[in-house]
This record gives C-alpha cells, structure tokens and sequence, in this order.
C-alpha cells in the first residue's frame, strides 16, 4: 500500500471511531510547544534535551497534517465544542499549513543551532528554551486562530517572548533595543485591541468568518480596520516604521536574531494578509496601492540603508526591513491576478524565512569566529570558515532572488503579476531591489576574501552551528527547485479566492 | 584670529546647533502633537457615531448557560464558552515571569526583621486574605468572582508576606515552586483532554462533569496565578538569590 493511502485509511477510521479526537489534532501545534515549555521550564536542567525532543514532534505533527489536509481540503476546529460566536475556532487551510511547516522546519534549525550556541552558559540557555517554545506555540496559535481575539492573546505571547529572548543576550544595546521593541509592540497591540473593540460593538462577533457576512462599509468598520493594520504594520516594521527593528534584531543573540527575522514578523503579516483578504479586499484600491507604495519604499531605503552599514548584523537586519517590502507588493499587485501575487509574496515569505535565518545564523558563526560583525575586517574568512561563508553566499542568492532559489521563483511570481497586466512600476522596483540585494551580498562576500589590517585570535565554532546554517541556505536554495509542491499546498481550501462577503460597494 | 576669539566663535556655532536641535525637537514634537490629536478626533467622532444598543452576545451567552455547569455568565464565558483564550491569557501571565527571571536575579534575603506594627498586620491581614481568596473563587460559579480575582488576593498575601522578609524555604524554591506555577496551565489542558474520551474535542468537557472540571481548574489556576503575581513582585529566580 502507498504511504500516503495508508495514511487516509489510518484517518478514515480514527474518523469512525473517535471524531472529537481527530478534529482535536488541529490543536496539537499550538499544545506540543506549549508543553514542551512547560517541561522546560519546570525541569531546567533537561530545557535543551525537551527543547529538541519538542521540535521534533512539532515537525511529525505539522507533516502529518499535511496529507491530511491535502485529502480532506481545509479543516475547522470549534475548540471547546461551541463554535462561533461563542466559542473560539481553529481553521487550517494551505496559508496556515504552510507557516506551520515553515515555523516547524527553520524553528529546529533555530533549535539544534541553539543547543550549541548557549551551551557554555547554562543560565541563559535554561532561559532560552521556556521563551522559544512559547514563541513557537505563539506563531502556530496564531497560525491556526480565526477569532480575531484570540489572535491578540497570541499576538501578546509572540511579543512578549520576543522581547525577553531580544533582551537574554545582555548588554545596554540589546537591553536598549528589547525595551524599545516591547513599547513597540504593546502600542501595536493596542491598537489592534482597539480595532477589535470597534468591530465587536458593531457586529457582535469577533470571528473571521462570520465577520466577513456581516460586515459593512461604515466608518467604525473602516476606523477598526485602519486601527488594526496600523498596529499590524508597526509589529511587521513595514517602511516607515521599521525603525526599532535593526537595533532589536541586530543586537540579540544569533539563534534570537534568526528567529526574530525569519519568523517572527511573519506572523503579524499573515495577520494582516487574512484581514484583507477576508474583510477587505473589494473596494479599497486605494489603500492596496499605499501598501504598495510602503513595501516599495521599504524595498528602496532598506537596500540603500543595507549597503552603506558597516556591521554585518545591522545589513542583515535591515535587508529584513527591504524583504518586508517585498510581501507587501502583494495587496496592489493582487487586483485582477487573483492568487498569483499572493502565492508569490507568500514564496517569497518561506524562502525568505529559510535563507534570513541561514544568514543570521552564518552571521553568529562569524561574530563567535572572530569575535566581531565588522564587516571590514572579516579578514579571509572564507578559507578560515568556508561552510558558514558558503550558507551565507547560498542565503544571499535566495535574497538577491538568482535562479534557482526559492527567492527566485517569489520574485518571478510578483513580477508575472505586474507585467501582466502591465503595471511596469512595480516591476521596476523588484527588479531594483534585486540588483541593490546583490550589491549588499557581494560587499560582504568581497570582504570575505581579503586580508583585514589587524589579525584576530580565532576562536572556535562547533561544527553543528555551522552545517545548520549551511542546511537552512541549502533549503532556500531548495524551494526554487520544487515549485509545484509548495504552490499546492498553499492552494488548499483555495485561500486566496476572492471571498463573496467581504465590504460589498 | 587669537585662541579666544577661535573658541568664542567654537561656542557661538556650538549655541547655535544647539538652538536648532531645540527647534527641530520641538518641530517633530509639534507634527507629531497634531497628528496625535487627529487621530484622536476622528477616532472620538467615530465612536459618538456608533449605536449605543451594541447587539453583543449577552443573549446567546445566557441560553446557552445552561449547559455550561456553572450559573454566572463571566465565568461561563471565561472558562467554558472561551476557555482557549483564557489557557492563552494564563500562558501570558507565566510567561511574564519567566521573562523577568531571565533578566533579573532575587532581591537578596536578608535577616532583616520586621517592625512590630508590619508583623502584627501581617498575622492579621495573611489567614484573612486567603479566606477572601477561597470565597471570591467559590462564589465565581455564581456571583462575580472566580480564579484571577482569587488569584490576585492571594498574590496580595504573597506580596504581604514577602514585605515582613518572609522567603520561600530553599529546597522548595527550585522545581516545586516552578512545578507549582505551571500547574494552573497543566490542569486547564488536562482537564480539556476528559472530553476526547466523550467523543468531543478538547476542552468540550462532558456535561455531568462540566462544573466539577471548572472548578478544579479554577482552584489550581487561583493558586497558580497567586503564586505567579507574587514571584513577578520579588523579581528574580529564588533559587538564583546570592
């Protein structure tokens, strides 16, 4: 028998015998993290041992969801058994699923790079795990949530983790930075909050679902929504108000760092993508073409600001705040494509989470080698560590977008969606964003190659915090060679169809 | 031009930087005063503008009480009809502290005894707060009460306690304490996990169980949530104190 019909045979007759337990294995992302952090907080001396054990099962669960939802198409879960409005509901479609294969895949990496990482300090390291896991289980809850406020509580919990882990690397810039990303983030909060009290009052419902039937075009409902994408927009740090993340991102901890960058502002950003695409959507060509303008600004002055940074962590970061610039040509570029420019920025969304964290974590590998970031004395670091300059090279081609690489295949989507129907301007800025892209990679790689004035002490870098690097750029580089399977997975449940609710003229 | 005049002329220009900082800090303040202000205007018209009768869920929440275990509509909704959010809520709360102890090592103990006036009141207020603690968290299956407002009187007696110099034993302060403040989280999953054996999903509890099952998780989260307030008060891990 195939795998995968043993699969559904074994499905098809759980379904029979235990209904409310299969449709309870939605909830296990969200309870297998959450468990391991309270293993690991309680047995400290055992938080990394849990930590991994914990990732492991995340993938097993996230990759047996996959057939089944590939069989049974999007699935539903009235936690609780109430179903909306009272209760609270879980959906899974091809978005959540991939996020949560993209949280579960680059989140071991993040992990098994960790447990080298911190293993000289056990104190910071029995800090880490608890914090990481609730970050996980955050991002998966969110993944799977359809209750707009629930998706605040597990908003609070992606932030307040963030901030802590931002800060566990000590020291005034990094305490400085958490401070500045933890107001950030509860201003966002609220305001969000805010959004939802509006909607409430007005509709009675904080579901998504049931959101999209009722609502109208009224000002509350357009004040709710300008509240919400505001706060949404600060904690993903699009263009203009990008400015707390390169010193949050940029002073944590490698693993911190990459997880912050490859993650964590994804999670605010599938939350803005659902809002729209089940909310808004009809009728508001205006604000998509703002939305563009800030993600085209956000491609320009990130890239400008990249290049002319002198630490390697500061142009990691803020090739972050350019890439952020990238999902959001999505909202202009998605009228009249249909699901074309959706599936690309959410391509390019994976493909930059795999090849961010390769390069922060390559990044770690350098600053513990040389005890350094500059990138002017990376002093022939190439020969020294060529698998951590290579997974930096290889993450790099993602971001540039070079075929073949995952980066690749999200920009050539976006751009088939401008051409397309002829929209030249974003196309340009695509292509820009590209070339500057590879003028910020190809000033490191440079630099790589040549002797710095004043030799450093090297000190070692264990093996495993290397090849992950090297692993999670591999990945990136992966994603543009299997195209079809990614694509079919995110067509699930058909997410980005254009909804029949959603503000009518 | 003589060294004194060259550094009058260094201090004129450095007044002068100085005076436009000053400007364009209270340019930005001044734009971003405004901007504030709109908001705050167009958000103000926008809530005069809403209905007064909100249609809410006030209704739907007390026909479907019934079936809930419990009589009083907050708790219903906090514990059965939104019990995911409030596990979530509770995750934030131990997630504060473990964010805290990452930071910050204990306040140090001391010998330091209290005044006779602090040591008295403590005899006092300390049985007389658990008392209220237990009350509010029997009464919130019917009347206003229930596990955060217990919990938060018992996080007071902590703080109480912890004033008058009083510790943690040591060899409880490692992992029967921590076991102690994850238990409110652990029995709210668990207890969701009695419904999968009814044919129902997690946290559906079974009917004839419903209130029972609510009010276990409320007695472990009420401990779990004092414990937790009081450790965020003293600040560091326990066992990490010099």
């Amino acid at each position: 028998m195939e795998p995968s019909a043993l699969v559904r045979e074994l499905f098809a007759w759980a379904h029979a015998d235990a209904a409310g337990l299969m449709a309870s294995v939605l909830a296990l992302p969200v309870l297998v993290p959450l468990l391991g952090a309270l293993f690991a907080f309680v047995m400290r001396r055992w938080a990394a041992a849990i930590g991994l054990v914990t990732l492991l099962a995340l993938l097993a669960t996230v990759l047996l969801l996959i057939p089944w939802l590939l069989g049974a198409g999007a699935q539903g879960l009235a936690v609780g058994g109430w179903g909306a409005p009272l209760g609270v509901d879980l959906y899974a479609d091809g978005l959540s699923l991939a996020m949560l294969l993209m949280t579960a895949v680059v989140g071991l990496g993040i992990s098994l790079y960790a447990h080298s990482y911190f293993r000289a300090d056990p104190i910071r390291e029995q800090a880490f795990w608890p914090l990481w896991l609730l970050l996980l289980t955050a991002l998966n809850a969110l993944f799977l949530s359809r209750d707009l406020f629930n998706l605040y509580v597990t908003l609070e919990i992606l932030g307040l983790s963030a901030v802590a882990l931002t800060a566990l690397a000590g020291g005034a810039k990094a305490l400085v930075g958490a401070m500045r990303y933890l107001l950030v983030s509860l201003l966002g909060s609220l305001a969000y909050l805010l959004g939802i009290a509006l909607l409430y009052h007005a509709y009675a419902t904080v579901d998504l679902a049931l959101l999209a039937a009722r609502i109208d075009a009224a000002p509350a409902t357009w004040a709710a929504l300008a509240l919400m994408s505001a706060g949404l927009i600060l904690k993903t740090a699009l263009f203009p108000l990008h400015f707390w993340l390169p010193p949050a991102h940029a002073s944590a901890a490698a693993p911190v760092s990459a997880a912050l960058s490859a993650l964590v502002i994804k999670g605010s950003y599938y939350l803005l993508v659902r809002i729209w695409l089940e909310l808004v959507q009809v009728q508001s060509d205006g604000v998509a073409t703002f939305l563009g303008l800030l993600g085209a600004g956000a491609v320009l002055w990130g890239s400008i600001q990249a290049l002319v940074q002198t630490r390697l962590k500061l142009l990691i970061a803020y090739s972050t705040v350019a890439q952020i610039g990238y999902l959001f040509l999505a909202f202009p570029l998605a009228a009249g494509t249909g699901g074309l420019a959706w599936s690309g920025a959410l391509y390019l969304a994976l493909s930059h989470a795999l090849a961010k964290a390769a390069m922060f974590l390559a990044a770690g590998n350098l600053l513990r080698f040389g005890g350094h970031d500059r990138i002017a004395d990376l002093d022939r670091v190439v020969q020294r560590l060529p698998l951590s300059m290579a997974a930096f090279a290889l993450a790099g081609v993602s971001i540039i977008g070079l075929p073949p690489s995952g980066g690749f295949i999200g920009k050539w989507l976006l751009l088939e969606a401008a051409l397309s129907t002829g929209r030249w301007g974003w196309g340009i800025v695509i292509m820009l964003g590209g070339v500057l892209a590879a003028t910020y990679v190809f000033k490191v790689v440079g630099f790589a190659f040549t002797q710095a004035e004043h030799p450093h002490q090297a000190q070692r870098v264990p093996a495993t915090m290397e090849w992950v690097a090297f692993a999670l750029a591999v990945a990136a580089v992966l994603l543009g060679f299997l195209v079809a399977q990614p694509l079919m997975l995110l067509e699930i449940g058909d997410p980005f169809a254009a909804h029949v609710g959603g503000m009518g003229p | 031009m003589d060294k004194t005049k060259r550094d009058l002329r260094t201090a004129g220009e450095e007044d002068l930087d100085a005076r436009q900082e000053r400007s364009v800090q209270g340019l930005t303040r001044l734009v971003v005063a405004s901007l504030l202000a709109v908001v705050f205007v167009g958000l103000a018209l926008v809530i005069l503008a809403l209905p007064t009768e909100a249609p809410g869920l006030a209704d739907q929440v007390d026909a479907a009480l019934v079936d809930t275990g419990v009589t009083h509509p907050v708790t219903a909704v906090l514990l059965d009809f939104r019990g995911y959010d409030t596990l979530l809520e509770m995750v934030v709360l131990l997630l504060a502290l473990a964010g805290v102890w990452s930071l910050a090592e204990g306040s140090p103990r001391t010998d330091h005894r209290p005044g006779v006036m602090l040591d008295r009141l403590t005899r006092l207020y300390a049985p007389l707060m658990l008392m209220i603690a237990g009350y509010l968290l029997w009464v919130g299956s019917t009347a206003p009460g229930g596990a955060f407002q217990a919990g938060a009187v018992l996080g007071a007696a902590g703080v109480v306690l912890t004033l008058t110099g009083w510790r943690l034993p040591r060899r409880l302060a490692g992992w029967p304490l921590r076991l102690l403040l994850v238990s409110g989280v652990l029995v709210f999953i668990a207890a969701g996990l009695v419904g999968l054996g009814f044919d129902r999903v997690w946290l559906d509890y079974p009917p004839p169980w419903s209130g029972a099952l609510i009010l276990l998780i409320e007695t472990v989260a009420s401990v779990a949530i004092g414990v937790t307030l009081a450790a965020l008060f003293l600040g560091g891990h326990p066992e990490q104190t010099p």
